[in-house]
């Protein structure tokens, strides 16, 4: 039972950047534009996110309320990097998948060249510890609490309360039923007088919003605060887009998607715990390996009957309807 | 009059050939696009260290001239990945596993190196095959995805670059012959594995180069003038025309991507096999669980070439010069990664460097042919 | 001064390289219906997209009821009272019913959506016009007539009060046409204005006030339908006499060519099959025209024949060959020589030059390639051959790039590689599809003239004069199934219309007693 609690604890900060982004990546694609980027603005938001961290940690704070306001300045930076993207798609009508790659490239050498300037190192490392040892009152539930309120992290609770809001908006507000129609069918859309460009710079904006919190709570969840310029975040925006074409780019089943492959993941860094996996002396890297191999049994069974937005990936080009 | 009448045609004709010409509007298109990158990676040199920025910058610009060997040298794997993403993109496939294709083609190369009792004329030859076969491998399987399953090669490669990565590291780490582990390293290997050098001074440029040109111009010739290039570039054009003209899509899918991946593991091959600065040694790879980077930056040779294999072979060396360039910067205290930021940057304008190109065409056609059909006009009147 | 609710005044917009509307005025009176006749690529949708805020026109200005508007986005017409229903409708496919009528103008508080009163104003206007949906199903399931229904819909639930209707009847049954005619005209009379664009004479004669003929971007003039006659629009139309009929022999039919039996194609989008055991031969020297309603299993049918589908079940014969199972490539060189329906999806290589487009189904064989290479100066030659024999126009001849020619030289061109090819079937699909009149005339001629030279030829056609016109035999398609056999000679439009509506078929044992 213990060994069930421990995976389940530390399965829920791996699985929700996993969700965060997937979910971004949803609304990127259901506006219309693919979003390879995301594991670019994961890294960017994570960078801001430690580094507004790392400056303030010497002052005395409450960790949460730090780790809320790092999540502000992620998202803020999420959402700058990601206008890159909507300018490039959106606006000057780029191949959408070169200019995510091209995204993805700048990042990390970006952090390794000013880490390397000013901290003389491959990143940043902060000493602040955001962990939570025991929710008050809620950790006392029995079962729940120590599956959901022990040994977790804050951004487990506030990836929650995205994802509610973020089906929220998707399917009951006037906005979300907009951007859908975007993604699907953007001539139509514009004839009934909704503005494609606009919508679709919203979607990405989304995106770099939810990817930048996503890399933030990576860095908090993972990688105990730190972010490197070598390791990024490890190909998660990657997998992000795994989970959310798994998911068939619906939030609901984004959640257990997520869920299925933090659970891997989780299980690959703990086989050492886990007597019974332990003992069969298999080397831990093919548990390592077997998110992405996951990731390609899932997709190789997903992908026939996959419902893609339809008009994802293609420009938009009023002239030309 | 006649004469004059045609030469003026003639004229007229030839710029509409050149500004119609893609290669023109290739040219021109990562011609800005080099130029955005250059001048971003100048600001970020400037706000670094204003008082070096100069001369910094000079040495990216012109500082790779002095060595062009080591230029040549470093071009010939970004050369070979760069082939293997574009040829790919001719036929609409996004090889972004060129990575992994090359991790796991200089671990083939290698293995051979080590584990393999060869004659030695022969031993860096096989050696090179080996890497091939090995990038076939791990470009076969993306295309057999994509072919059978209709599953998206970018993913797929992406998953491969990770899956090929961990493994390459995993083999290195448990075999004793290959790996130094005081100094998480491979060893030297051999030499009569090492690809024979050209004896140019300075520099350890070797066969690969000439290897790596050779087969840019057979990839040329394979594209414009054979049924298989014709097809391959059908496909990318349009899927479905290629279908109703009865070409075997699923069997080009996976016979590209096995080319594409060979040429990417030929990649690895050529650089682990060359020989090194110091007299008997040779490249070296570190098992430490990162993602090679000379398969991205094959994505920026490739688009910077325009996918075309001839304007492939110069954007590698272009590259190639720019990061010599980078590295000599660090003289005057700047960090080479600088580079892969300008590289970043290039990309990130080539994508779409050709809409502003498309634009700036139209334009220069507009105003010059049309002086040039008034001439015309006046002369006919009288 | 007459008073008009919509005034068009100088009309000018230009494309590149083109002047789709060159000064166009168009007046539109309160209560009427009025027609926008014209070619293919006359300027009508244009000139519409104008009107309804899409383009935005160089010259000339709009009033509505006697003020000057500006019409800068689909928002200000709708503001204007404005609606449109496009030629190609603007439904969003995994939406519903509901929300497709509601996007755009969605009733909320807050941003959240509510749907209940939305849902009550849908039915009730249902209701009141006559116009049955359901609400809640998806777009993807309903049939093209409901989807129709919803996009008048969408103009009514935005109460607007000047409709335009873009072609409008391509893709409806003579029956289901003769039902929105009458809507059409029961607005009218409710004192809404109408704009029907359409290139059919019959129906401005049924319906309209007065029409507006439209020709190469020019406006021919503005008549009043009762004043005038189909000879006289027609004329207008096209700018010359144009034959209603095609100029050929009855056929004399040899021996069978092609022979389908018990064809049944899985369907992309539902469960059920698209095709279902169809059976029918084709004989040399006879054109055997495939008729029907869009989206009764022709495309698929088609896909199945020229082996871009797997089908199900059946067996295909060409010329006494087994070719069920074959490639398209062995179906080709079987001899079956296929113009596509759609000609820029499958027919061209647009970013190809014209040249290599014409050896698009032959480049691999000896006479254009050596040992894997393409010998180009063959492919040259060839060409220009096809280029002067089928008077196919283009700027720089065999090195043209083919997505600069025009919509008819286009075709023209797969004409060429598909009737040079050596072949015993022809199978034309919908081979005049948005072509101008003379392009029209030209195929037609070369598919009498192929089946004069005793080819089979298998033409599939959704317009109904090309039906009565170019075929010697019709198989009518109805939800995948061969469900009439017509001669064009006895029968009328009308009978026609209802076996394809569905509403009238004889059995394949009938057709045995017939023949």
């Amino acid at each position: 039972m213990s060994t069930i609690y421990y995976l389940i604890q530390n399965m829920l900060p791996v699985a929700i950047p996993l969700l965060l982004v997937a979910l971004g990546g949803m609304f990127s694609e259901r506006s219309g534009v693919i979003n390879i980027a995301l594991e670019g603005i994961m890294l960017f938001g994570a960078f801001f996110g430690a580094l507004f961290v790392y400056t303030v940690q010497g002052v005395d704070m409450n960790p949460q309320v730090l780790l809320i306001l790092g999540m502000l300045i992620a998202a803020f930076s999420g959402w700058v990097y990601s206008l890159l993207l909507s300018f490039a798609a959106v606006t000057m009508k780029a191949n959408q998948t070169i200019t995510g790659v091209s995204l993805n490239m700048i990042i990390p050498a970006a952090i390794l060249l000013f880490s390397k300037m000013f901290f003389n190192s491959d990143g940043i490392t902060t000493t602040k510890n955001f962990y939570i040892r025991e929710v008050p009152i809620l950790s006392k539930i029995p079962l729940l609490g120590e599956m959901f309120f022990q040994r977790t992290y804050l951004t487990v609770m506030i990836g929650f309360a995205i994802l509610i809001v973020s089906i929220i908006i998707f399917y009951k507000t006037r906005f979300g039923l907009r951007l859908r129609a975007c993604g699907e069918h953007p001539q139509a859309a514009d004839s009934v007088g909704i503005n494609v460009y606009f919508m679709r710079y919203a979607g990405v904006s989304l995106s770099g919003i939810l990817g930048g919190i996503g890399g933030f709570f990576y860095s908090v969840g993972v990688m105990d605060g730190n972010v490197s310029g070598h390791s990024g975040v490890a190909g998660f925006g990657f997998l992000a887009l795994a989970v959310m074409i798994f998911g068939q780019w619906k939030p609901g089943r984004i959640f257990f998607a997520a869920l299925f492959f933090a659970f891997l993941r989780t299980l690959a860094y703990s086989v050492s715990l886990i007597p019974f996996l332990d003992g069969l002396g298999i080397n831990q890297t093919y548990y390592k390996m077997l998110p992405y191999v996951a990731t390609m049994v899932v997709l190789a069974f997903t992908s026939k009957k996959s419902r893609a937005p339809k008009a994802e990936g293609i420009p938009y080009d009023k002239s030309q309807r | 009059m006649q004469g004059k009448n045609s030469t003026s045609q003639k004229n007229k004709n030839f710029l509409k050939n050149i500004t119609r010409s893609s290669g023109f509007s290739a040219f021109s298109s990562a011609l800005v696009a080099i130029i955005l990158g250059l001048v971003f990676g100048f600001i970020v040199m400037l706000f670094a260290q204003p008082e070096n920025a100069i001369k910094g910058f000079r040495y990216v610009l012109v500082g790779g001239l002095g060595r062009f060997g080591s230029v040549l040298y470093f071009a010939t794997p970004i050369l070979m990945t760069g082939l293997a993403v574009g040829f790919a993109f001719k036929m609409g496939l996004f090889n972004i596993g060129a990575s992994g294709q090359y991790t796991m083609g200089m671990f083939f190369a290698i293995y051979v190196g080590f584990m393999w009792d060869l004659p030695p004329g022969i031993h860096w030859i096989v050696a090179i095959l080996a890497g091939m076969v090995g990038g076939m491998i791990w470009g076969l399987i993306p295309g057999l995805f994509k072919a059978l399953l209709n599953v998206n090669e970018v993913i797929t490669s992406i998953m491969f670059n990770y899956i090929g990565m961990y493994l390459v590291d995993m083999w290195i780490q448990g075999n004793a012959v290959m790996f130094v582990s005081s100094k998480s390293r491979t060893n030297y290997l051999p030499s009569n594995v090492q690809i024979p050098s050209l004896g140019i001074d300075g520099s350890n440029v070797n066969f690969g180069i000439i290897l790596a040109i050779i087969i840019g111009i057979v990839l040329y010739i394979v594209l414009q003038k054979t049924t298989f290039g014709y097809e391959l570039k059908a496909t990318g054009h349009n899927k479905y025309a290629s279908d109703y003209a009865g070409m075997k899509g699923k069997k080009n899918i996976i016979l590209t991507m096995v080319i594409a991946g060979g040429l990417a593991g030929l990649g690895g091959a050529f650089a682990i096999l060359a020989p090194s600065a110091i007299a008997g040694s040779s490249m070296t790879y570190e098992p430490i669980n990162i993602i090679a980077a000379n398969g991205f930056n094959g994505i920026a040779v490739a688009l910077l070439g325009n996918a075309h294999p001839i304007g492939i072979i110069f954007s590698s060396i272009f590259i190639s010069h720019i990061q010599r360039g980078g590295s000599l910067a660090g003289l005057v205290g700047f960090k080479p990664e600088i580079i892969d930021v300008v590289i970043g940057v290039i990309i990130y304008f080539s994508a779409f460097a050709m809409i502003m190109n498309a634009a700036l065409a139209r334009f220069v056609k507009q105003h010059v042919t049309r002086k040039d059909e008034e001439v015309v006009k006046a002369k006919e009147a009288e | 001064m007459e008073n008009y609710i919509v005034e068009m005044l100088g009309i000018t917009k230009e494309f590149p390289g083109i002047i789709a509307n060159d000064n166009i005025t168009l007046n539109l009176k309160k209560g009427e219906v009025h027609a926008l006749l014209g070619e293919n690529g006359a300027g009508k949708s244009t000139l519409m997209s104008v009107l309804f805020g899409l383009y935005q026109a160089e010259k000339g200005e709009i009033r509505k009821n006697g003020q000057v508007v500006k019409i800068n986005n689909p928002n200000d017409a709708n503001a204007l009272g404005i609606g449109m229903v496009h030629q190609h409708f603007k439904l969003v496919e995994i939406f519903t019913v509901l929300e497709n009528i509601i996007l755009g103008v969605e009733p909320n508080t807050m941003g959240f959506l509510q749907k209940n009163e939305a849902r009550k104003k849908v039915l009730e206007l249902s209701e009141r016009y006559g116009l049955s949906i359901k609400p809640d199903a998806l777009i993807e399931d309903i049939s093209v007539g409901m989807q129709q229904r919803v996009e008048i819909l969408k103009m009514l639930y935005r109460d607007n009060e000047i409709l335009i209707f873009d072609e409008p009847t391509a893709v409806l049954t003579p029956q289901e046409i003769k039902e929105l005619l009458k809507i059409m005209r029961g607005f009218a009379s409710e004192g809404k204005s109408i704009l029907f664009i359409t290139h059919k004479l019959n129906e401005i004669m049924e319906v309209a006030d007065r029409c507006t003929v439209l020709r190469k971007g020019q406006h021919i003039g503005t008549v009043d339908v009762k004043n005038t006659d189909k000879e006289e629009l027609s004329r207008m139309m096209v700018g010359r006499d144009i034959s209603f009929s095609v100029d050929k022999k009855p056929a004399e039919p040899k021996e069978v060519v092609l022979s389908v039996k018990n064809v049944t194609v899985a369907s992309k989008h539902h469960k059920n099959n698209a095709v279902r055991n169809v059976t029918f031969d084709v004989k040399a020297g006879e054109i055997v025209c495939l008729a029907g309603i869009d989206g009764n299993g022709q495309t698929e049918f088609v896909s199945a024949l020229t082996g871009l589908e797997k089908m199900v079940d059946g067996k295909v014969t060409l010329c006494g060959e087994d070719i069920t199972k074959a490639s398209v490539r062995e179906r080709s060189v079987a001899g079956m020589s296929h113009i596509p329906e759609d000609r820029h999806k499958h027919g061209l290589v647009l970013d190809y030059t014209l040249q290599e487009n014409m050896v698009l189904q032959r480049y691999w064989q000896k006479d254009f390639q050596n040992k894997g290479f393409i010998k180009f100066d063959e492919v040259r030659k060839y060409a220009e051959n096809l280029i002067e024999r089928f008077d196919v126009r283009s700027a720089q001849g065999p090195i043209t790039m083919v997505r600069s020619m025009s919509g008819g030289n286009q075709q023209k061109a797969i004409i060429a590689r598909e009737i040079d090819k050596k072949h015993e079937l022809l199978v034309a699909v919908q081979p005049t599809r948005g072509l101008d009149v003379g392009a029209i005339e030209y195929i037609h001629k070369q598919l009498v003239e192929r089946r004069d030279a005793g080819k089979g030829v298998l033409l599939v056609s959704l317009e109904l004069e090309e039906v009565m016109n170019v075929s010697d035999r019709i198989l009518v398609m109805y939800e995948g199934e061969i469900v009439g056999e017509l001669d064009p000679k006895t029968t009328t439009v009308q009978e026609l219309g209802l076996y394809m509506s569905g509403a009238k078929r004889n059995t394949v044992k009938e057709i045995d007693n017939a023949g």
